[in-house]
């Protein structure tokens, strides 16, 4: 290895982050994922909107309503479950 | 007409959730917003696509009956300090009303999660619950409202995520 | 109990490699993108990408190369968002401002710099060899490239930074 090349192992040697990366990021990865509308949905939505008229409509919608409360409940559910175990840990 | 004025005032409350967020103003620094606000007429419609055979589906389908109201702001940030104290004061000096009392706080201080959350109790009955949740990167607000049975609530545990949690006696 | 159990068990070894591997994923994405900022978000992406493929990662070795794969990825892609530095032929790299002293410690400034200004694929070929030490094979798996490829921008950017710096006085021909 010749001058430069040591030169570019010293000048690329690894950093660290800055402290608490490795703690965000595992909070991160705990939170529970937002999903946002899935494929299936639109597809499903288009065909009993077509097909179905205004029964379908209210189909669609349903559908719709229903998938907001599912997002509610693992919103406030995660939450609920990550403050149960902050207090579990807190308690040990 | 008064009565009926009081009335409408009344039913109005109702579809409303039970304290104000005043968070909208987050939105424009947020990465990621969540805004849902699903109030009682919403949540029984919603119920009936829920299906009755599948037990996790029938556990929800039975808690949402008795809810009057979900609403829920949830906002995520690119960089720390995106979002202050004062957000959050804003809603707790709402919380502080005596028909709410705190049930939960932990506090991981500065740079870290903060949650608390709060029962809202007339008559010996609870009918609402509260929750704030904060990360530096995340704030999160939950107002359920209605005759929440904790226990049905509690059964929910391991299905969609609901956890396991021990309610008050 | 079991799923819990599972789930717990995962998110420890989530939390484990993330600890040995945030130095590594953090500097690919820093030395790529010449910003501490951006790299740090990059990270995260990374080990969020991470968490959801767990299930498809088969040993450590491979938890290894998949984040160096996706990191370097993933930084590409960062900074094609952001078009930070315009993309130039290798014999256009702009030269540093000073002119560092061999053994100058702001020689390794000038030379993150340049490496920076890399056009993506030479770039992550230097990073991936100086940095973490692989060879050209090695290389070429992470970045799906023939290994005669990898050579080729490896050979090509030593000679241009060499270049550049003896220009400026540092060095040897």
């Amino acid at each position: 290895m010749d001058w430069l090349e040591q030169e570019l192992k010293s000048a690329l040697a690894r950093k660290e982050p800055s402290p608490g990366f490795s703690a965000r990021v595992s909070t991160a990865a705990r939170r529970p994922r937002i999903v946002a509308w899935p494929r299936w949905m639109a597809a499903a939505a288009a065909v009993i909107l077509i097909a179905g008229g205004a029964a379908g409509y209210r189909q669609y919608q349903g559908m719709v309503a229903k998938e907001k409360v599912m997002l509610a409940m693992r919103i406030a559910s995660g939450k609920l479950n990550r403050i149960q175990e902050q207090v579990m840990q807190v308690s040990r | 007409m008064r009565r009926f004025t009081l009335v409408a005032v009344c039913a109005t409350a109702l579809y409303a959730q039970q304290f104000k967020f005043n968070l909208d103003h987050l939105a424009a620094k947020a990465s990621d917003t969540v805004d849902l606000s699903l109030n009682g007429s919403t949540l029984q419609f919603a119920a009936k696509f829920f299906s009755g055979k599948d037990p996790d589906e029938a556990k929800v389908k039975k808690l949402i009956s008795s809810i009057e109201g979900i609403y829920i702001k949830s906002f995520e940030f690119k960089k720390d300090g995106s979002w202050s104290p004062a957000d959050l004061d804003s809603v707790r000096n709402q919380l502080r009303a005596p028909e709410w009392s705190r049930i939960v706080g932990v506090k991981g201080g500065e740079g870290a999660e903060n949650a608390e959350v709060y029962l809202r109790n007339e008559k010996g009955k609870v009918t609402g619950v509260a929750i704030l949740y904060s990360e530096p990167r995340e704030l999160t607000v939950v107002n359920i409202m209605g005759p929440i049975d904790l226990e049905q609530l509690a059964a929910l545990s391991g299905h969609f995520g609901v956890p396991k949690v021990k309610l008050p006696k | 109990m079991i799923a819990a159990l599972r789930v717990e068990q995962t998110g420890c070894e989530f939390d484990e490699l993330v600890r040995e591997h945030q130095s590594m994923v953090f500097s690919l994405a820093c030395h790529f993108l010449h910003d501490r900022e951006a790299a740090e978000e990059v990270g995260q992406e990374v080990f969020m990408s991470l968490h959801r493929n767990l299930a498809t990662i088969q040993s450590p070795a491979h938890a290894a190369f998949w984040l160096k794969k996706v990191a370097v990825q993933r930084s590409i892609d960062e900074a094609r968002r952001r078009k930070r530095r315009p993309q130039v032929s290798l014999e256009q790299v702009a030269e540093p401002a000073s002119s560092p002293a061999q053994g100058d410690p702001m020689l390794g400034e000038t030379l993150r710099r340049l490496i920076a200004t890399l056009p993506e694929a030479p770039r992550a070929v230097v990073i991936l060899r100086y940095q973490e030490d692989l060879d050209p094979s090695e290389i070429a798996g992470i970045l799906s490239m023939p290994v005669g490829t990898v050579k080729s921008h490896l050979q090509r950017s030593l000679t241009l930074l060499r270049e550049k710096l003896i220009r400026r006085g540092v060095g040897e021909a």
